[in-house]
């Protein structure tokens, strides 16, 4: 019966979700708490901070608080960039294609300590770039990116201590099959948002 | 016991509530629409749910892990997904595949048929079969992918939609354990395979 619940409770989940539109703004949420909400409900950050939990969650105690510390500061580099710049960048992309090859090493079960840092790093500051709110005055934009900030650090570290609880033979192959659909997106919308440059300009 | 007593209805209740809610949250099924196709999770998980030769050889898949058990049951769900991005990708940049159609009709012909005939290769060529068929299925569904959409939101829809049709053929083919059950999932894959077929002489 908790099994046949619990299945009933996930299918409604997945049923009830709405859209999630990318950089949509809500309406009456800014300063730090809207940049929270706008680095967690953008999908592609999400998928990211997931794949990088997931494989930070699988490392050895030292190596996951090293990830966290090198992506809270990469992240931190970024942010200060993304403050000082105004340019777009390819940061989304890069980002998508750090996800995706996160999924692939959740997948194969494979993340060799130097490479997941090297990732984290990467995420780090590609997720900072691609966070920079449009269209809002400077210290509005600083505000929403410290948001950003905290709310890409803490989920992280929620997503990475949590998984390190999926040591049983179901939740690991859960964690792989994730990885594995990460993988999938990443590269479908890497090739839909190359498609669209090359046919759109 | 007094436990199992105090629990009791609260079971019967769950029982009774949990497709009550799943009914509830029911919205109109527009298979395919004319219209276009909506850039949201919501289109990109109903995508590979209405198109029904898509639906079967996705069902076969897990039908067939489920029988040939670990590792398959696992690796066969985790390989599709992975080599299905790759066919969704040629498909979105234009790259040609002849036969799509028809290789996907076949997937469910030959899937279907393995689960019939319980067919039980190396695990390699079980995946490399499965590979083989996802790029078509891919193909397809990438093909139809509309251009200038930030789809990733469609695309989380879409493969999780793909992985639980998945997860549907392995409960079900997690009767195989006993032997009626066995005998049910055998048929199920009989079915699929003549469903295969059927499509395959829709294209031929």
């Amino acid at each position: 019966m908790n099994r046949f619940f619990c299945i009933a409770l996930v299918i409604c989940s997945f049923v009830s979700t709405t859209p999630a539109l990318a950089h949509t703004p809500i309406m009456g949420i800014g300063g730090v708490f809207g940049g929270i909400i706008h680095a967690l409900l953008i999908p592609e950050h999400g998928l990211t901070l997931l794949a990088l939990g997931l494989v930070l969650g699988r490392r050895q105690q030292e190596t996951r608080r090293s990830g966290l510390l090198v992506f809270a500061a990469a992240l931190t580099c970024g942010l200060v960039a993304a403050a000082l710049t105004g340019e777009e960048t390819l940061a989304g992309d890069i980002l998508l294609l750090v996800a995706g090859t996160l999924g692939l090493l959740i997948a194969a079960d494979w993340a060799p300590p130097r490479l997941a840092l090297a990732l984290a790093a990467l995420a780090g500051v590609t997720f900072a770039l691609d966070s920079k709110p449009d269209g809002i005055s400077t210290a509005e934009s600083a505000r929403m990116l410290i948001g950003s900030g905290l709310g890409a650090v803490i989920a992280l570290a929620v997503v990475a201590e949590v998984s390190v609880f999926f040591r049983g033979y179901a939740l690991f192959i859960a964690a792989r099959v994730a990885g594995s659909w990460i993988a999938a997106i990443g590269i479908m919308v890497l090739s839909l948002r190359i498609a669209t440059r090359m046919t759109l300009g | 016991m007094r436990f199992r007593t105090t629990l009791a209805p609260l079971r019967a209740a769950m029982r009774l509530l949990s497709p009550l809610a799943l009914a509830a949250i029911t919205t109109p099924a527009f298979a395919h629409s004319e219209n276009g196709v909506a850039i949201d999770f919501w289109g990109g998980f109903t995508h590979p749910i209405f198109g029904p030769d898509h639906v079967i050889a996705m069902v076969a898949v897990g039908l067939w892990g489920a029988f040939l058990g670990a590792p398959a049951i696992w690796l066969l769900p985790v390989v599709f997904p992975l080599v299905m991005a790759v066919g969704g990708a040629a498909g979105v940049v234009g790259v040609p595949l002849p036969g799509v159609e028809t290789g996907i009709a076949v997937s469910a012909i030959m899937l279907g048929g393995m689960v019939a005939f319980a067919a039980r290769p190396p695990l390699w060529i079980a995946a490399v079969l499965v590979g083989a068929f996802a790029i078509f299925h891919g193909h397809a569904h990438g093909a139809e992918l509309p251009i200038g959409a930030d789809a990733v939101a469609f695309s989380m829809g879409f493969v999780v939609a793909t992985g639980m049709l998945h997860l549907a053929g392995i409960a079900f083919g997690g009767l195989s354990h006993w032997p009626a059950g066995r005998v049910a999932v055998r048929g199920a894959g009989g079915v699929i395979s003549l469903l295969g077929l059927a499509y395959l002489g829709k294209f031929l």
